[in-house]
């Protein structure tokens, strides 16, 4: 309906000032667009997507954020259907469906389906098992979900309640809830949707000897048909639902179950890796045990490739929204002249642009891990287990440190961008809640720090008592160099005047981490001390040691030739971002580097002047920065991250003409009126049955 | 939905169970509970909250059991279902304010009269004249009109002189003409406004004759009083869906060239003279600035209960999980370890345990030293200088203990509401994965209270204002004029001193500990003074290092606040020696940690050695967590939370938590009475849906 606000215009005009911003920078953006995302057609999938999904209605996503959560698992499970829908009718591959799932931003009632339960099929499968079920989930003919955490129990994997104990009489095992906290709890998919589980259980067999006694061989996944596939209700003996809303993924059912006395056959029993014999009821595992945490481990990796994206969209709604707002004139100046762009505040920019320049370090260490998990998978396929530590570790601890960059980093956006950043029209409330989940999942960010720990502890042990014994990696090489320089160890100097020394600054946090590692050592090997004594600084060893990850690998990008080949003034620019990203790390906690003598006192003193000129530096290019993440509108779907800048039009258009779920209703405002919705005469009965 | 079967039912949470394991924590400390309640909030305010807790709690609309899964609409409806229903229990019991405010803090949830209640009657109240507190007080008072506060803009908020919408004189018909220029006049964000308002205090740019006079308040009807409908000419509504504050109908409005009477601009500083059709200066603008002050005095405030919550849920909680086993317990041990045994969980908990009683006497402190102050004003209102701006932040140079109030708090809003925020987060993660679960009660806890820290002045624009005022105290200190205040104090110390150095014993003496924050304070300010006084440096180039200041600054106020009401005799007169040996402990464990957190600060100032903070850190602080822990769960308790309040699975107080996620995830969800069909070639979605039925059947 035409009104006089039709009319009105924003004081400042939002499109005309990021034009100006980009016309500042020399930036090439598509170069460098290609550079960061080009791998496995990313960019043109990516837009090739978008296009099909905002021409269909199920997709828009205006009116979402009004839903109850009943409402969004409705919308979620037809989206979701669509997709399939999608798939069939334009012929996309797994890639182009898992990018429609990314755009529509929303985790997927079938999300398990194509992740966990079918990689742990195909892992953990026995060949037999593999062609019984694969046909099964590739024809959605059955629908998965993965069950491993409990009410009671997370992290601990071994603390599993579950509990599938043989009958060697009947050759079945018996699926048993025995305490409320053995109910299975948040898994995914599981509370509406599935009709089939991986089930992680306690493997209980009598011992052949006393029958009553039964011996424990530890957790083990199962496939469970969980729901009649035909009423979906669940089966006799299984109790499952869905747990009830959460901070965020409200189009996701994460589920509850409990088993009352279960029976599946032996053929339940997932047996690539290990194999039960009914005459005998011997239980033998094959392969290395840390094959088990492969698919923990793939998910870790998946995550850490995923935080540079997660944190990117943050970053670009934040940059370009923080050059529309205007606030205040500079005091300095005097006269009538135009209020100043919030991003050339200081204190705006000492927020929004390290985390900028953390998107990029976080790229270069997500396509290492990317790498370092595909050479582990060959070598394990070739029987070769001796890189999985390192990459168990690797992925801990780079999960832990990426997912708390990435979901600080959002809150930290959303909160520079002041009050409209707590609006719905910022778009960081979905990714924010969705995202939050991170920190805490596949491994709690603060609890899978100790593998870590344990792992370098380890390898610190071996270099003190081998210390002239080849090095294997480069992890030894550090270690073994740091145990000839201890004692004569001088602090670098990283800043000489306005000169940085990117060399130097890498040299730094490496000696800070094995520095680190044998404080670590020392107090667990030699000293012995308590485990839990040394948790904080076990914590910290694991941050501190993936935080020389991400400048190590920042580090060698640029001088790898992808990145020096590109047109000027991209490669200087990125080199801003790895002194900006290391320097404002450094500047967060510097007494570590200074008591392990990394780094002398002069350059810490030099800090905040070099890190106030790298923001400076850094300024001009922070727009054309951001497009080159090359964010959809669609995936954004933020008034205040537009491409075009039109944030106040967009703001009063979600306010004004799609809010009418709030602005069509006029309300009884009459507090002796027991009536709520006026004209409806229903005294307020209608809210009252929904309590 | 059917009820859980009874093989369910049977079922109990694996090992020792939850209200055993609380049990036995608060056996492990002789902290009185009922006794710290009392010293906390009063005896008095303990009574009153139980007395309206068993009005709300026999109350079905007050229900809480489907806030969390209901839609915006359906929370927002809810919301003024209650908050009519709570208005007319305040007639029938006779509420006065404070039962009110109990009330509220009781339900959580900000309501649809929130504005009417605060912002709308107190400025009309202390704007308005004699004459139109009749007009429209007393009417706002009875509820015959609704009103809300509007000042934010679609494209201003902190900067308050920018408002683009106008009020212009017109000397013909004496009235005023209120217009919205531009899409960012449009007043946005403004509670109670999108669709209860019927009224609002709108702030508006006075022009005269061509010329501006800056922001003042005018009462503006923007809904017919019958119909509820807008007026013509004014466009209203909800500006959507939120991060959180879902409840609240925060709301747009523009002007079409409206007009109103002389007679609704609100008069009691400054007015706009009949005859002559000139502008009356304000007499005092202290007074209008005294408000802001209160409000962010009161955020401090709440601030140490707000935080508190979270600790109360987090530390319940991790008394009850366990996870893994000690790996040094020998073989024997069998059991799992409670989580608040891990040191990096105490890390986390306890500094924002103690935290919670730092803010809570900060705060406190802050509203005594504001009533002292306001008695001040009012004994010499007239005579204070007339000279002033009419802008509310303006302060004046030095020495007035105004001024002063006003510098921390800016200062300390900024400081209180970030600790209060971001502990929260802390303490949601600390749970793990349950903290992702609405039913955890700390996230949509943390949602409602986000919007503090950009409120009432953004956490990092008010820090300028804290740095203004330190740079002219240092000023006037440099020039040798004698301190007045505390700021000018701390600062003329520093200054003889300075050739000295400091030589702090903060690990073994607390005024030590104090006087290490002053110094670090005053420290910062001679260098900010040093780069803009004397370097000349831009402003601009500076405001990342005055946040800092202003971060210090207000540190250094909790730290000595925390201290200064440990030595208090209403302290030591009330508390035994153990409560207050235990307290004493969380003020050694919040200094030491901030101390260790800030500490580049610290030893570049020369206010402690690099080797004293790794002590510190390294002995002290763990020595402290390890003295503090047996004492956590009674001292969370004294926080006095009714479970009602909190709402939260494992934050109960009887440590039910597993029996109380899987009765709300079973019984209370009504997701599981939709039975769908999952597979992706069929187009029906729910082959079953009772969750209608569900909900009216509870």
């Amino acid at each position: 309906m035409p009104d006089f606000t039709d009319a009105l215009k924003p004081a400042y005009d939002g499109a005309a000032t990021l034009v100006e911003e980009r016309n500042g920078s020399k930036i090439d953006v598509d170069e460098l667009s290609k550079h960061l995302l080009s791998r496995d057609g990313f960019l043109e999938r990516q837009k090739r997507i978008c296009e099909v999904l905002e021409s269909e209605k199920l997709f828009d996503k205006s009116q979402q954020m009004n839903l109850s959560r009943p409402d969004r698992y409705h919308l979620g499970l037809a989206r979701a259907k669509a997709i399939r829908r999608l798939v069939h009718k334009h012929n996309w591959g797994h890639e182009d469906a898992k990018m429609a799932e990314y755009l529509t931003d929303e985790m997927s009632p079938f999300h398990l389906h194509l992740t966990m339960f079918v990689t742990t099929i195909r892992e953990q499968a026995s060949d037999e098992q593999r062609a019984y079920w694969m046909p099964k989930i590739m024809g959605w003919s059955i629908l998965g979900c993965y069950a491993q955490s409990e009410l009671g129990h997370g992290s601990n994997v071994r603390g599993l309640e579950t509990t599938a104990t043989w009958n060697p009489e009947t050759k079945e095992f018996e699926i048993h809830s025995p305490t409320l906290t053995a109910s299975k709890w948040w898994n995914g998919s599981m509370g509406r949707t599935a009709t089939h589980a991986i089930v992680v259980a306690q493997i209980l067999v009598p011992s052949p000897s006393f029958p009553t006694t039964l011996k424990s061989h530890g957790p083990h996944p199962f496939i469970v048909q969980i729901r009649d596939t035909k009423t979906h209700l669940p089966l006799p003996g299984i109790v499952v639902g869905d747990i009830g809303p959460k901070y965020g993924y409200a189009s996701m059912d994460n589920g509850y179950m409990l088993f009352d006395h279960f029976h599946v056959p032996k053929t339940a029993m997932l047996s690539r890796y290990a194999t039960l014999d009914d005459t005998t009821g011997t239980f033998t595992k094959r392969g290395h045990p840390g094959l088990v945490y492969g698919s923990l481990t793939f998910v870790r990796a998946n995550i850490i490739m995923n935080a540079r994206l997660v944190l990117a969209r943050a970053v670009t709604v934040a940059v370009r929204y923080s050059c529309v707002r205007r606030q205040f004139r500079d005091r300095d100046e005097k006269g009538e002249g135009p209020e100043m762009k919030v991003l050339d505040y200081p204190t705006v920019q000492v927020r929004i642009l390290p985390l900028l320049a953390t998107t990029f370090a976080l790229h270069y260490t997500g396509e290492m891990m990317f790498e370092l998990y595909g050479s582990t998978r060959e070598s394990i396929e070739k029987g070769d287990f001796s890189t999985i530590a390192e990459l168990h570790s690797a992925s801990s601890g780079l999960k832990s440190l990426c997912t708390t960059l990435a979901a600080d980093g959002i809150e930290t956006c959303r909160r520079a961008m002041g009050g409209h950043g707590f609006g719905g029209g910022s778009g960081l409330v979905g990714i924010n809640a969705d995202y939050l989940s991170k920190p805490t999942v596949e491994g709690d960010n603060w609890m899978i720090t100790q593998q870590v720990a344990a792992y370098l502890t380890k390898k610190m042990t071996i270099a003190v008592e081998k210390p002239d014994s080849p090095p294997a990696d480069s992890v030894d090489e550090l270690f073994q160099m740091y145990l000839r320089e201890r004692d004569h160890r001088i602090p670098q100097n990283a800043i000489h005047g306005t000169q940085i020394d990117d060399k130097a600054v890498v040299e730094i946090f490496q000696w800070r981490a094995a520095d680190l590692t044998y404080r670590a050592y020392h107090a667990r090997v030699v000293e012995k001390k308590p485990w839990n004594s040394l948790l904080i600084q076990l914590h910290e060893l694991s941050r501190v040691y993936s935080e020389q990850i991400l400048t190590t690998t920042f580090h060698r990008a640029l001088t790898s030739s992808s990145s020096s080949s590109l047109s000027s003034p991209t490669p200087s620019v990125l080199r801003t971002c790895f002194r900006l990203y290391t320097l404002y790390t450094l500047s967060n906690s510097p007494l570590p580097f200074l008591t392990s003598l990394a780094i002398s006192q002069s350059t810490l003193d030099l800090l905040p002047d070099t890190i106030l000129s790298l923001l400076a530096e850094l300024r001009p290019h922070a727009v054309k920065l951001v497009d080159a993440w090359a964010i959809p509108g669609y995936l954004l779907d933020s008034a205040l991250g537009r491409y075009d800048g039109r944030v106040y039009e967009d703001l009063y258009d979600r306010a004004h003409r799609k809010n009418d779920a709030m602005n069509k209703t006029i309300f009884n405002v009459d507090w002796r009126s027991d009536e709520v919705v006026l004209g409806s005469g229903d005294r307020g009965r209608g809210i009252l049955a929904k309590l | 939905m059917t009820p859980n079967p009874p093989w369910v039912q049977a079922l109990k949470p694996a090992g020792p169970q939850g209200h055993e394991l609380l049990q036995l924590e608060r056996d492990k400390s002789s902290v009185p509970v009922a006794k710290l309640s009392e010293f906390l909030f009063t005896k008095e305010a303990i009574e009153r909250k139980r007395r309206v807790l068993k009005v709300l709690e026999s109350e079905k609309v007050f229900n809480k059991n489907q806030n969390y899964f209901a839609g915006r609409v359906d929370r927002f409806e809810t919301a003024l279902a209650r908050a009519k229903r709570l208005r007319q229990l305040k007639v029938q019991h006779g509420w006065n304010q404070e039962d009110s405010i109990v009330a509220n803090d009781l339900i959580s949830e900000p309501g649809p009269y929130g504005l009417h209640e605060s912002m709308f009657l107190i400025t009309l109240r202390d704007q308005g004249t004699p004459e139109q507190h009749e007009l429209f007080l007393k009417k706002a008072e009875n509820y015959q009109i609704i009103g809300c506060y509007a000042q934010t803009e679609l494209g201003h908020g902190s900067n308050v002189r920018g408002l683009e919408t106008t009020a212009t004189w017109s000397p013909e018909d004496k009235t005023f003409i209120i217009h919205s220029p531009h899409l960012t006049a449009s007043k946005w964000w403004i509670g109670s406004l999108g669709r209860t308002a019927n009224y609002a205090v709108v702030m508006a740019q006075l022009i005269i004759d061509g010329k501006p006079y800056g922001p003042h308040p005018f009462v503006v009807q923007v809904r017919n009083l019958k119909t509820h409908e807008p007026l013509e000419n004014v466009h209203v509504g909800d500006i959507g869906p939120k991060f959180g504050y879902n409840t609240m109908d925060n709301g747009f409005l523009l002007f079409n060239h409206v007009k109103i009477p002389h007679v609704n601009m609100l008069a009691r500083f400054s007015s706009v003279d009949l005859s002559t059709n000139k502008y009356v200066r304000p007499m005092s603008a202290s007074l209008v600035y005294g408000t802001l002050t209160w409000v962010r005095s009161h955020i401090v405030l709440q601030s140490g209960s707000v935080l508190a919550r979270g600790v109360t849920m987090a530390t319940r909680y991790c008394a009850i999980r366990r996870q893994f086993q000690d790996r040094d317990a020998p073989q024997s041990e069998k059991g799992e370890t409670a989580v608040l045994n891990y040191t990096m969980v105490q890390v986390r908990l306890l500094p924002l345990l103690a935290a919670t009683f730092a803010l809570h006497f900060t705060g406190q402190g802050m509203m005594r030293f504001y009533a002292e102050s306001q008695k001040k004003i009012h004994g010499n209102a007239n005579t204070a200088s007339a000279d002033r701006g009419a802008g509310p932040e303006e302060t004046h140079a030095g020495s007035d203990s105004l001024a002063d109030l006003h510098a921390a708090s800016c200062g300390l809003k900024s400081l209180a509401s970030s600790i209060a925020a971001e502990g929260l987060e802390v303490c949601r993660r600390a749970c793990g994965g349950h903290g992702y679960s609405s039913f955890s009660g700390i996230g949509p806890w943390y949602a409602d209270y986000l919007p503090t820290t950009t409120w009432e002045g953004d956490n990092y624009m008010l820090s300028q204002q804290v740095a203004r005022y330190l740079l002219k105290s240092a000023r006037s200190v440099k020039k040798g004029e004698k301190p007045t205040n505390d700021t000018t104090q701390i600062l003329t110390e520093f200054l003889a001193r300075s050739d000295m150095g400091a030589a702090f014993d903060i690990i073994g003496k607390d005024e030590d500990l104090v006087a290490a924050f002053a110094w670090r304070t005053a420290y910062l300010t001679f260098e900010a003074y040093k780069h803009r006084d004397e370097e000349k440096k831009a402003w601009n180039d500076l405001l990342v290092d005055f946040y800092r200041l202003s971060k210090a600054h207000s540190q250094y106020l909790v730290v000595k606040n925390f201290y200064e009401a440990l030595q208090s005799p209403s302290t030591t007169d009330v508390l035994n020696e153990e409560t207050r040996t235990v307290l004493h402990k969380l003020f050694r464990l919040f200094a030491l940690n901030t101390l260790e957190q800030e500490s580049s600060e610290f030893y570049q100032s020369g206010a402690t050695t690099v080797r004293q903070i790794i002590l510190a850190r390294t002995n002290t602080v763990m020595k402290l967590l390890k003295e503090i822990r047996p004492h956590a769960v009674r001292l969370v308790d004294s926080w006095d939370f009714p479970d009602w309040q909190l709402d939260s699975s494992l934050g109960r107080y009887d440590g039910k938590v597993y029996e109380d996620l899987f009765h709300r995830a079973s019984e209370l969800n009504p997701l599981n009475a939709i039975t769908v069909d999952p597979y992706p070639e069929s187009s029906v979605l729910f082959k079953n849906d009772k969750s209608r039925d569900f909900k009216s059947k509870l």
